[in-house]
Protein backbone atom coordinates (compact mmCIF):
# COMPACT_ATOMS: atom_id res chain seq x y z
CA UNK A 1 0.00 0.00 0.00
CA UNK A 2 2.72 2.15 0.97
CA UNK A 3 4.74 1.39 -1.84
CA UNK A 4 1.14 2.20 -4.52
CA UNK A 5 1.06 5.38 -2.19
CA UNK A 6 5.10 6.63 -3.15
CA UNK A 7 4.52 5.39 -7.33
CA UNK A 8 1.38 7.38 -7.34
CA UNK A 9 3.50 10.16 -5.83
CA UNK A 10 6.37 9.65 -8.03
CA UNK A 11 4.07 9.69 -11.39
CA UNK A 12 2.83 13.07 -10.12
CA UNK A 13 6.22 14.56 -9.09
CA UNK A 14 7.33 17.66 -10.32
CA UNK A 15 10.37 18.12 -13.25
CA UNK A 16 13.00 20.38 -12.09
CA UNK A 17 15.28 21.79 -14.27
CA UNK A 18 18.52 20.98 -11.97
CA UNK A 19 21.65 19.92 -13.08
CA UNK A 20 23.80 17.07 -11.26
CA UNK A 21 27.53 18.42 -11.35
CA UNK A 22 29.62 15.63 -8.83
CA UNK A 23 28.97 13.17 -6.84
CA UNK A 24 31.52 12.80 -3.76
CA UNK A 25 31.14 8.78 -2.43
CA UNK A 26 33.33 7.60 0.67
CA UNK A 27 34.16 3.45 0.14
CA UNK A 28 34.76 0.97 3.41
CA UNK A 29 35.90 -2.15 4.07
CA UNK A 30 39.40 -1.41 2.43
CA UNK A 31 42.51 -0.05 3.52
CA UNK A 32 45.26 -0.63 0.92
CA UNK A 33 45.67 0.90 -2.38
CA UNK A 34 45.30 -1.93 -4.30
CA UNK A 35 41.67 -2.04 -3.07
CA UNK A 36 41.64 1.53 -3.87
CA UNK A 37 42.40 0.88 -6.93
CA UNK A 38 39.76 -1.31 -7.68
CA UNK A 39 37.17 1.04 -6.89
CA UNK A 40 39.11 3.70 -8.63
CA UNK A 41 39.68 1.80 -12.05
CA UNK A 42 35.75 0.42 -11.84
CA UNK A 43 34.28 4.07 -11.68
CA UNK A 44 36.63 5.05 -14.37
CA UNK A 45 34.86 2.53 -16.58
CA UNK A 46 31.30 3.51 -16.38
CA UNK A 47 30.33 5.27 -19.76
CA UNK A 48 28.90 8.25 -18.00
CA UNK A 49 32.03 8.86 -16.04
CA UNK A 50 34.51 11.62 -17.14
CA UNK A 51 36.96 11.46 -14.16
CA UNK A 52 37.49 10.27 -10.74
CA UNK A 53 39.09 11.84 -7.80
CA UNK A 54 40.57 9.79 -5.23
CA UNK A 55 41.64 11.10 -1.93
CA UNK A 56 43.21 7.74 -1.18
CA UNK A 57 43.45 9.31 2.85
CA UNK A 58 39.83 9.32 2.67
CA UNK A 59 38.67 6.89 1.07
CA UNK A 60 36.31 9.38 -0.90
CA UNK A 61 36.18 9.51 -4.58
CA UNK A 62 34.86 12.51 -6.45
CA UNK A 63 33.46 11.79 -9.73
CA UNK A 64 32.81 14.26 -12.40
CA UNK A 65 30.65 13.26 -15.33
CA UNK A 66 30.47 14.18 -19.42
CA UNK A 67 28.10 16.93 -20.89
CA UNK A 68 24.61 15.16 -21.53
CA UNK A 69 25.00 12.02 -20.12
CA UNK A 70 22.31 10.03 -18.10
CA UNK A 71 23.68 9.12 -14.79
CA UNK A 72 23.03 6.19 -12.98
CA UNK A 73 23.65 6.73 -9.19
CA UNK A 74 22.67 2.90 -8.97
CA UNK A 75 25.59 2.42 -11.50
CA UNK A 76 27.68 3.61 -9.47
CA UNK A 77 27.32 2.27 -6.15
CA UNK A 78 26.98 -1.17 -7.72
CA UNK A 79 30.54 -0.11 -9.16
CA UNK A 80 31.81 -0.03 -5.60
CA UNK A 81 30.07 -3.25 -4.96
CA UNK A 82 31.61 -5.27 -7.33
CA UNK A 83 35.51 -3.70 -6.61
CA UNK A 84 34.56 -5.91 -3.41
CA UNK A 85 33.13 -2.96 -1.11
CA UNK A 86 30.63 -0.45 0.04
CA UNK A 87 29.23 2.51 -0.28
CA UNK A 88 29.13 4.39 3.16
CA UNK A 89 28.54 7.77 2.33
CA UNK A 90 27.27 9.31 -1.16
CA UNK A 91 26.53 13.06 -1.39
CA UNK A 92 25.52 14.27 -5.21
CA UNK A 93 26.48 18.52 -6.00
CA UNK A 94 23.15 19.45 -7.44
CA UNK A 95 22.57 22.90 -9.19
CA UNK A 96 19.46 24.04 -8.61
CA UNK A 97 17.11 26.94 -10.10
CA UNK A 98 15.34 27.92 -7.39
CA UNK A 99 13.37 24.89 -6.37
CA UNK A 100 10.92 24.88 -3.50
CA UNK A 101 10.21 21.27 -1.95
CA UNK A 102 7.98 20.10 1.11
CA UNK A 103 8.99 16.80 3.02
CA UNK A 104 8.40 13.74 0.73
CA UNK A 105 7.63 15.44 -2.30
CA UNK A 106 9.33 14.23 -5.14
CA UNK A 107 11.46 16.35 -7.17
CA UNK A 108 12.61 14.64 -10.64
CA UNK A 109 16.12 15.93 -12.13
CA UNK A 110 17.24 14.03 -15.28
CA UNK A 111 15.10 11.03 -14.91
CA UNK A 112 15.83 10.43 -11.85
CA UNK A 113 13.18 10.96 -8.69
CA UNK A 114 14.32 12.48 -5.06
CA UNK A 115 12.28 12.06 -2.26
CA UNK A 116 13.12 14.49 0.11
CA UNK A 117 13.18 12.62 3.55
CA UNK A 118 13.93 15.76 6.38
CA UNK A 119 13.13 19.31 6.97
CA UNK A 120 9.92 21.43 6.58
CA UNK A 121 9.67 23.44 3.34
CA UNK A 122 12.85 23.84 1.59
CA UNK A 123 13.98 26.58 -1.05
CA UNK A 124 16.64 24.92 -3.12
CA UNK A 125 18.91 27.23 -5.24
CA UNK A 126 22.29 27.14 -6.90
CA UNK A 127 24.80 24.15 -5.82
CA UNK A 128 23.24 21.87 -3.08
CA UNK A 129 25.01 18.89 -1.70
CA UNK A 130 22.13 16.34 -1.47
CA UNK A 131 22.84 12.75 0.59
CA UNK A 132 21.66 9.71 -0.46
CA UNK A 133 19.86 7.65 2.30
CA UNK A 134 19.16 4.43 0.76
CA UNK A 135 20.39 1.04 1.19
CA UNK A 136 23.37 0.89 -0.34
CA UNK A 137 24.10 3.95 -0.30
CA UNK A 138 25.24 5.16 3.57
CA UNK A 139 26.55 2.53 6.18
CA UNK A 140 24.82 -0.59 7.32
CA UNK A 141 24.41 1.52 10.93
CA UNK A 142 23.39 4.61 9.08
CA UNK A 143 20.54 2.86 7.42
CA UNK A 144 19.05 1.03 10.29
CA UNK A 145 18.09 4.62 11.64
CA UNK A 146 16.43 5.23 8.69
CA UNK A 147 14.99 1.48 7.15
CA UNK A 148 13.20 3.20 4.20
CA UNK A 149 11.31 1.20 2.43
CA UNK A 150 13.28 0.25 -1.57
CA UNK A 151 12.66 2.84 -3.44
CA UNK A 152 11.34 1.89 -7.09
CA UNK A 153 13.84 2.17 -9.78
CA UNK A 154 15.97 5.24 -10.15
CA UNK A 155 13.69 7.04 -6.84
CA UNK A 156 16.12 7.74 -3.95
CA UNK A 157 15.30 8.94 -0.93
CA UNK A 158 17.40 12.04 0.07
CA UNK A 159 18.03 14.85 2.34
CA UNK A 160 20.11 18.51 2.62
CA UNK A 161 23.54 17.27 3.72
CA UNK B 1 53.67 -20.68 23.55
CA UNK B 2 51.54 -18.01 25.39
CA UNK B 3 54.51 -15.95 25.47
CA UNK B 4 54.92 -16.18 21.80
CA UNK B 5 51.51 -15.19 20.59
CA UNK B 6 51.50 -12.51 23.10
CA UNK B 7 54.99 -11.32 21.52
CA UNK B 8 52.98 -11.08 18.59
CA UNK B 9 50.11 -9.51 19.43
CA UNK B 10 52.61 -6.63 20.89
CA UNK B 11 54.56 -6.37 17.59
CA UNK B 12 51.42 -5.91 15.97
CA UNK B 13 49.10 -3.55 17.84
CA UNK B 14 52.54 -0.77 18.02
CA UNK B 15 50.18 1.04 15.28
CA UNK B 16 47.09 -1.15 14.68
CA UNK B 17 46.84 -0.66 10.76
CA UNK B 18 46.26 -3.35 8.06
CA UNK B 19 46.75 -6.02 4.85
CA UNK B 20 45.18 -9.15 3.89
CA UNK B 21 46.57 -10.68 0.53
CA UNK B 22 48.17 -13.54 2.44
CA UNK B 23 51.22 -15.56 1.24
CA UNK B 24 50.26 -18.89 2.45
CA UNK B 25 46.34 -18.48 2.39
CA UNK B 26 43.26 -16.94 1.07
CA UNK B 27 41.64 -13.74 2.85
CA UNK B 28 37.56 -14.18 2.87
CA UNK B 29 37.56 -10.96 0.62
CA UNK B 30 37.44 -12.01 -3.15
CA UNK B 31 39.19 -10.28 -6.03
CA UNK B 32 37.16 -7.56 -7.74
CA UNK B 33 34.81 -8.42 -10.52
CA UNK B 34 35.67 -8.65 -14.16
CA UNK B 35 39.40 -8.61 -12.94
CA UNK B 36 41.63 -11.25 -14.34
CA UNK B 37 45.34 -11.63 -12.05
CA UNK B 38 48.06 -14.28 -13.24
CA UNK B 39 50.38 -15.39 -10.47
CA UNK B 40 53.72 -17.09 -10.62
CA UNK B 41 54.76 -19.12 -7.49
CA UNK B 42 57.52 -20.70 -6.65
CA UNK B 43 58.83 -23.25 -4.09
CA UNK B 44 62.27 -23.52 -3.77
CA UNK B 45 61.82 -26.30 -0.61
CA UNK B 46 64.87 -27.96 1.02
CA UNK B 47 64.56 -31.91 1.30
CA UNK B 48 64.78 -33.65 4.41
CA UNK B 49 67.59 -36.11 4.59
CA UNK B 50 69.09 -35.23 1.08
CA UNK B 51 71.12 -32.32 0.03
CA UNK B 52 68.74 -31.95 -3.15
CA UNK B 53 66.60 -29.08 -3.46
CA UNK B 54 62.89 -29.29 -4.93
CA UNK B 55 61.35 -26.77 -7.05
CA UNK B 56 58.08 -26.11 -7.88
CA UNK B 57 56.50 -23.57 -10.11
CA UNK B 58 52.93 -23.12 -10.01
CA UNK B 59 51.46 -20.98 -12.77
CA UNK B 60 48.07 -19.55 -11.96
CA UNK B 61 45.15 -17.33 -13.52
CA UNK B 62 42.50 -16.05 -11.21
CA UNK B 63 39.56 -13.92 -12.01
CA UNK B 64 36.73 -12.14 -10.25
CA UNK B 65 33.65 -13.66 -11.54
CA UNK B 66 30.67 -11.47 -9.53
CA UNK B 67 31.46 -9.26 -6.19
CA UNK B 68 30.80 -12.57 -4.43
CA UNK B 69 32.23 -15.26 -6.23
CA UNK B 70 36.32 -15.91 -7.79
CA UNK B 71 37.93 -19.17 -9.27
CA UNK B 72 41.35 -19.59 -10.00
CA UNK B 73 43.22 -22.66 -11.55
CA UNK B 74 47.08 -23.53 -11.57
CA UNK B 75 49.10 -25.74 -12.48
CA UNK B 76 51.92 -27.65 -11.33
CA UNK B 77 55.50 -28.74 -12.16
CA UNK B 78 58.43 -29.47 -10.08
CA UNK B 79 62.10 -30.80 -10.62
CA UNK B 80 61.43 -33.82 -7.55
CA UNK B 81 62.07 -36.47 -9.89
CA UNK B 82 65.17 -36.06 -11.24
CA UNK B 83 63.59 -34.39 -14.40
CA UNK B 84 61.57 -30.65 -14.92
CA UNK B 85 58.00 -31.59 -15.04
CA UNK B 86 54.14 -30.82 -15.76
CA UNK B 87 52.31 -32.85 -12.72
CA UNK B 88 48.98 -31.90 -12.11
CA UNK B 89 46.75 -29.09 -12.10
CA UNK B 90 43.88 -27.75 -9.69
CA UNK B 91 40.71 -25.90 -9.79
CA UNK B 92 39.56 -23.09 -6.95
CA UNK B 93 36.76 -21.14 -6.25
CA UNK B 94 35.89 -19.17 -3.23
CA UNK B 95 32.22 -17.32 -2.45
CA UNK B 96 32.25 -14.55 0.12
CA UNK B 97 28.95 -15.21 2.06
CA UNK B 98 29.69 -12.45 4.91
CA UNK B 99 30.18 -8.69 4.98
CA UNK B 100 30.39 -6.13 7.27
CA UNK B 101 32.06 -3.21 6.05
CA UNK B 102 32.64 0.06 7.67
CA UNK B 103 35.40 2.33 7.23
CA UNK B 104 39.01 0.72 7.30
CA UNK B 105 36.93 -2.33 8.90
CA UNK B 106 35.35 -5.55 7.38
CA UNK B 107 34.81 -8.61 8.94
CA UNK B 108 33.95 -11.22 6.14
CA UNK B 109 33.48 -14.93 5.39
CA UNK B 110 34.15 -16.80 2.39
CA UNK B 111 33.52 -20.85 1.38
CA UNK B 112 35.92 -22.22 -0.61
CA UNK B 113 36.43 -25.41 -2.59
CA UNK B 114 39.41 -26.80 -4.29
CA UNK B 115 39.67 -29.95 -7.00
CA UNK B 116 43.21 -31.25 -7.37
CA UNK B 117 44.73 -33.39 -9.83
CA UNK B 118 48.36 -34.78 -9.46
CA UNK B 119 50.32 -37.58 -11.65
CA UNK B 120 53.59 -37.90 -9.41
CA UNK B 121 54.31 -40.66 -6.69
CA UNK B 122 53.28 -40.38 -3.06
CA UNK B 123 56.07 -39.89 -1.40
CA UNK B 124 55.38 -38.37 2.35
CA UNK B 125 52.20 -38.76 4.72
CA UNK B 126 50.94 -34.68 4.78
CA UNK B 127 48.42 -34.25 2.77
CA UNK B 128 49.39 -31.41 -0.07
CA UNK B 129 46.39 -30.44 -2.70
CA UNK B 130 48.93 -27.58 -4.09
CA UNK B 131 51.36 -29.92 -6.12
CA UNK B 132 51.58 -33.00 -4.35
CA UNK B 133 47.96 -34.82 -3.78
CA UNK B 134 45.09 -35.46 -5.79
CA UNK B 135 41.94 -34.93 -4.17
CA UNK B 136 39.27 -32.72 -3.02
CA UNK B 137 39.27 -29.40 0.10
CA UNK B 138 36.22 -27.59 1.38
CA UNK B 139 36.32 -25.18 4.08
CA UNK B 140 35.82 -22.02 5.83
CA UNK B 141 37.65 -18.57 5.91
CA UNK B 142 36.97 -15.76 7.80
CA UNK B 143 39.04 -12.42 7.92
CA UNK B 144 39.20 -9.32 10.29
CA UNK B 145 40.39 -6.45 8.53
CA UNK B 146 41.32 -3.31 11.28
CA UNK B 147 43.05 -0.47 9.55
CA UNK B 148 46.53 -1.17 8.36
CA UNK B 149 46.10 -4.63 10.33
CA UNK B 150 44.76 -7.35 9.05
CA UNK B 151 44.01 -11.29 10.68
CA UNK B 152 42.36 -14.50 8.99
CA UNK B 153 41.73 -17.97 9.91
CA UNK B 154 40.91 -20.75 7.84
CA UNK B 155 39.10 -24.35 8.40
CA UNK B 156 39.08 -26.87 6.17
CA UNK B 157 38.53 -30.87 5.37
CA UNK B 158 40.38 -32.10 2.69
CA UNK B 159 40.39 -35.86 1.21
CA UNK B 160 43.14 -37.33 -0.86
CA UNK B 161 43.01 -39.89 -3.68
CA UNK B 162 45.57 -42.10 -5.49
CA UNK B 163 46.92 -39.64 -7.33
CA UNK B 164 47.22 -40.35 -11.70
CA UNK B 165 49.88 -42.69 -13.29
CA UNK B 166 48.94 -45.92 -10.71
CA UNK B 167 50.67 -43.92 -7.77
CA UNK B 168 48.49 -44.53 -4.90
CA UNK B 169 47.63 -43.33 -1.66
CA UNK B 170 49.83 -45.83 0.44
CA UNK B 171 48.88 -44.74 3.89
CA UNK B 172 45.59 -46.79 3.94
CA UNK B 173 42.21 -44.88 3.53
CA UNK B 174 41.28 -44.64 7.09
CA UNK B 175 44.03 -42.03 6.79
CA UNK B 176 43.06 -40.31 3.92
CA UNK B 177 41.28 -37.16 5.25
CA UNK B 178 42.76 -34.48 7.03
CA UNK B 179 41.63 -31.25 9.04
CA UNK B 180 43.96 -28.23 7.77
CA UNK B 181 43.70 -25.01 9.84
CA UNK B 182 46.03 -21.73 9.39
CA UNK B 183 45.92 -18.71 11.17
CA UNK B 184 47.66 -15.27 9.23
CA UNK B 185 48.54 -11.45 10.61
CA UNK B 186 49.59 -9.20 8.15
CA UNK B 187 50.32 -5.55 8.47
CA UNK B 188 50.72 -2.88 6.11
CA UNK B 189 54.21 -1.14 7.48
CA UNK B 190 54.54 1.30 4.09
CA UNK B 191 53.55 4.02 3.20
CA UNK B 192 52.66 5.58 6.16
CA UNK B 193 50.64 7.76 4.58
CA UNK B 194 48.94 7.36 1.00
CA UNK B 195 49.07 9.70 -1.58
CA UNK B 196 48.90 7.75 -4.69
CA UNK B 197 48.50 4.52 -6.62
CA UNK B 198 52.19 4.73 -7.56
CA UNK B 199 53.53 4.21 -3.80
CA UNK B 200 55.02 0.96 -3.15
CA UNK B 201 53.46 -0.91 -0.21
CA UNK B 202 55.10 -2.94 2.20
CA UNK B 203 53.32 -5.47 4.25
CA UNK B 204 54.73 -7.93 6.90
CA UNK B 205 52.95 -11.25 7.50
CA UNK B 206 53.20 -14.17 9.60
CA UNK B 207 51.45 -17.41 8.91
CA UNK B 208 50.79 -20.65 10.68
CA UNK B 209 49.46 -23.44 8.93
CA UNK B 210 48.62 -26.81 10.05
CA UNK B 211 47.53 -30.40 9.20
CA UNK B 212 45.41 -33.62 11.52
CA UNK B 213 45.22 -36.75 9.87
CA UNK B 214 41.69 -37.44 11.29
CA UNK B 215 42.68 -41.44 11.00
CA UNK B 216 45.89 -41.53 12.26
CA UNK B 217 46.02 -38.23 14.62
CA UNK B 218 49.65 -37.57 13.01
CA UNK B 219 49.93 -33.69 12.69
CA UNK B 220 52.54 -30.60 11.79
CA UNK B 221 52.55 -27.29 12.33
CA UNK B 222 54.36 -24.67 10.55
CA UNK B 223 55.32 -20.98 10.33
CA UNK B 224 55.81 -18.45 7.72
CA UNK B 225 56.67 -14.89 8.10
CA UNK B 226 56.94 -12.75 4.33
CA UNK B 227 57.42 -9.54 3.32
CA UNK B 228 55.43 -8.20 0.26
CA UNK B 229 55.63 -5.66 -1.99
CA UNK B 230 52.98 -3.92 -4.24
CA UNK B 231 53.86 -2.09 -7.22
CA UNK B 232 51.28 0.17 -8.56
CA UNK B 233 48.32 -0.89 -6.69
CA UNK B 234 48.41 -3.98 -9.23
CA UNK B 235 51.29 -5.96 -9.24
CA UNK B 236 52.74 -7.99 -6.01
CA UNK B 237 55.99 -9.82 -4.71
CA UNK B 238 55.69 -11.90 -1.78
CA UNK B 239 59.01 -13.49 -0.36
CA UNK B 240 58.98 -15.80 2.53
CA UNK B 241 60.19 -18.71 4.19
CA UNK B 242 58.54 -21.63 5.47
CA UNK B 243 59.07 -23.59 8.67
CA UNK B 244 57.99 -26.65 10.45
CA UNK B 245 57.86 -26.04 14.15
CA UNK B 246 56.53 -29.39 15.19
CA UNK B 247 55.54 -32.47 13.20
CA UNK B 248 55.16 -36.56 13.84
CA UNK B 249 54.23 -37.14 10.24
CA UNK B 250 56.61 -38.38 7.31
CA UNK B 251 57.31 -34.97 5.17
CA UNK B 252 59.65 -34.70 2.48
CA UNK B 253 60.46 -31.27 2.17
CA UNK B 254 58.94 -29.21 4.53
CA UNK B 255 61.13 -26.40 4.85
CA UNK B 256 61.58 -23.35 1.95
CA UNK B 257 61.30 -20.33 0.33
CA UNK B 258 58.63 -19.26 -1.42
CA UNK B 259 58.31 -16.15 -3.93
CA UNK B 260 55.71 -15.40 -5.65
CA UNK B 261 54.99 -12.90 -8.49
CA UNK B 262 51.23 -11.60 -9.69
CA UNK B 263 49.76 -8.80 -12.06
CA UNK B 264 46.22 -8.17 -11.46
CA UNK B 265 44.23 -6.51 -14.48
CA UNK B 266 41.10 -4.50 -13.75
CA UNK B 267 38.23 -4.76 -15.54
CA UNK B 268 39.10 -7.40 -18.22
CA UNK B 269 36.40 -8.76 -18.83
Amino acid sequence: MKKTLLLIAIAASLITNAQVNTVSLQASGLTCSMCSNAINKALKALDFVQDVDADMKSYTFQVSFKPNSIIDFDMLRKSVEKAGFTVCAFVATIHFDKREVKINQPVTIQHQTFLFANGATTLLDGNMLIKFLDKGFVSQKEYKQHAFLAPPPHSYHVALD
Amino acid sequence: MKKIVLSAICFFSVSCKAQELFSMSEPASNMPARSIAFRIDNLIMDEINSSKINYHLIPGIRAGISKKLMINGSAFFSNRLKQFKAEGASLYAKYRFLSNDAVQKHFRMAAFGTLSFNNSDIHQEEINLYGHNTGFEAGIVATQLLHKFALSSTVSFAKVLDNGNNNMYVYGSQNSRVINYSFSAGKLMLPVEYRDYRQTNINLMVETQSQVNTGSGKYYVDVAPSLQLIFNSESRVDIGYRKQISSNLIRTAPNGFFIRIEHTFFNAF
